[in-house]
């Protein structure tokens, strides 16, 4: 299953000759020219598509993690007139292609001048667009003893501090699970950055990969997988933290993977 | 401000109103964030775009108005879309069922109590986690290219293999292929669901004297129709919306000859390769139609073979 992947990471240290000399996956000798032609291969460097990729990853874990929780415990925790009907909106748009905002989405980002910007992708994570998550949390939230609610609030406590100081400290696994996803998701999001970055200076690391991916072609697949095995690696790295959490993250609540 | 200072009032008894602290002030305002995204990214925009799909725009003079003429030009006149259809449907109906099966016959392995599940379980879900990125489609364009590894290897045992990704007649199966390897995150779920059937069930038949394969048949599948269910239909709107592979794999052309032209590759060419918004947005709505038959046409079915303890 892994061989593909240990492959390109093997054939990212070989020399160029020797990557389709043999299907073993040890180098003959090893080489990092590779990824230095690639790091610079395009007229801006891929430590410029990293930290554009770190901002819009960050930021959209910022937002998920805040938007959706506050509006998870006002559908777990509060109760309020029409909260049912909300809830059921709210469960309808899981279901919602997003091809479907898309365009409408497109021409408001456009006359607010947001397009070619990080804005399009950022925002929407801070008015809780992400529904699966929302969900997620509202499962987790709903297990928490509401006892704990009632001592709050006979000690004075409104909701806001409930939520501060009771929900979300005892949330923690269900929050690093929406944090880490959407990290990851963001991370190796195309289609988005795809529409809304115009700038090469703004790209992403996956839209870096493939203007690297165009501008190269077939002719060097050393540096190609070079930056490949680069753009994977944080996602490798949070898979190999924080696995137990991703796979009962996923085998609980569905999420896909 | 006053909703956040409560006085010790009585907790109100649950579904006996809708009166928590002072009405539903708070609630509200802790549900601002996601209505303003609510109406100002999903229900607002779905309107517009069920309105775009209506008229003729090209993103910079104002939308005019052509009645059901994109939905007729979809319906009778649009060979790209035949192509696109054709190709979804046959990508839904092949990478699904494949990759269920996959998945669900792993996890039955897995869940034999092997050694070093952990680790097993880690390396089959990592191709899920990652699959979405522009690396893997590089990846797989150079493994199926037709010098690529794939047929260096089929080489050695003196196998001429096709150019799978520049040849119309393989292309798509390669894409099938990937989508085959991701078949990660169906299998957790499965394992959970396996873990959920009591053991001594398979005591009880192993008595009676069924089988291994009777086992599965008459007890294992049975009782995981709800995990096939749920499995099957978050597989199958994932795979209808598939798009960043083929994107990649046929240099974001649908090629060669339309054979890797996904539906949302199409209607991402409409409207921001030809800026035909209208015509787009009723390729969109055709899409929601198609999952939504999909979504609905799988629950009605389920009575018939989704079996819920009891």
């Amino acid at each position: 299953m892994l061989y593909p992947l240990l492959w390109m990471l093997a054939s990212s240290f070989k020399p160029e000759s020797d990557i389709f000399s043999s299907a073993s996956l040890w180098p003959s000798h090893f080489s990092l020219e590779a990824y230095q032609r690639g790091w610079s291969g395009l007229q801006v460097s891929f430590g410029q598509f990293f930290l554009n990729s770190l901002l819009v990853s960050l930021s959209c874990v910022i937002g998920n993690v805040i938007s959706c929780s506050l509006t998870a415990y006002a559908f777990a925790r509060l109760t309020f007139r029409g909260q049912n009907i909300w809830f059921a909106l709210m469960l309808g748009t899981l279901m919602l292609p997003y091809h479907v905002t898309l365009i409408p989405q497109y021409v408001l980002f456009l006359n607010l001048d947001w397009v070619g910007t990080f804005l399009p992708l950022i925002v929407p994570k801070f008015l809780a667009a992400d529904a699966f998550f929302i969900f997620l949390l509202v499962q987790f939230f709903r297990s928490i003893p509401r006892d704990l609610d009632d001592a709050a609030m006979i000690d004075g406590c409104g909701p806001l501090r409930i939520y501060w100081m009771v929900i979300l400290p005892l949330s923690l696994p269900a929050l690093a699970t929406a944090a880490i996803f959407t990290f990851i998701w963001t991370w190796d999001d195309f289609f988005g950055p795809l529409v809304y970055l115009t700038d090469i200076n703004t790209y992403t690391v996956q839209l870096g990969l493939r203007s690297f991916v165009d501008s190269t072609g077939k002719s060097d697949w050393g540096a190609l997988f070079a930056m490949s095995t680069l753009t994977l690696l944080p996602v490798l790295g949070f898979f190999l933290a924080f696995q137990r959490l991703l796979i009962n993250g996923i085998a609980t609540t569905g999420l896909k993977g | 401000m006053a909703s956040a200072v409560s006085e010790a009032a009585p907790r109100p008894i649950e579904g006996a109103g809708e009166n928590g602290w002072r009405g539903s002030g708070a609630g509200y305002l802790f549900l601002t964030p996601w209505l303003l995204g609510f109406f100002g990214l999903t229900l607002g925009p779905a309107l517009i775009s069920l309105y775009l799909s209506f008229t003729d725009f090209d993103l910079l003079s104002t939308p005019r108005w052509v009645g059901a003429a994109n939905y007729v030009r979809i319906a009778t006149s649009d060979p790209k879309f035949v192509a696109a259809m054709h190709v979804t449907f046959l990508y839904v109906a092949l990478a699904v069922p494949l990759k269920l099966a996959f998945a669900l016959m792993v996890a039955v392995i897995l869940n034999k109590g092997i050694r070093g599940l952990p680790l097993y379980r880690a390396m089959f879900y990592l191709p899920s986690l990652i699959g979405a990125s522009v690396a893997i489609a590089v990846l797989w364009r150079q493994l199926f290219s037709g010098d690529g590894l794939l047929n260096r290897v089929l080489a050695l045992i003196g196998i001429q293999g096709p150019s799978w990704i520049s040849d119309p007649d393989t292309s798509l199966y390669t894409l099938v292929a990937l989508s085959i390897w991701q078949f990660g995150s169906p299998m957790i779920i499965f394992l959970a669901g396996l873990r959920q059937i009591p053991k001594d069930v398979y005591e009880a038949a192993e008595i009676d004297g069924a089988s291994r394969s009777q086992q599965f048949w008459r007890i294992t599948l049975p009782l995981l129709t709800p995990v096939v269910f749920f499995n099957g239909v978050v597989q199958t709107i994932e795979a209808f919306k598939a798009f960043t592979p083929a994107f990649i794999i046929s240099g974001g052309t649908g090629g060669p000859i339309d054979s890797t032209l996904f539906y949302t590759l199409y209607l991402y060419q409409e409207a921001f390769a030809y800026f035909r918004m209208g015509y787009a947005s009723a390729l969109a709505w055709i899409l929601v139609v198609i999952i939504a038959a999909f979504t609905a046409l799988a629950f009605l079915s389920s009575r018939y073979w989704v079996h819920y303890d009891g």
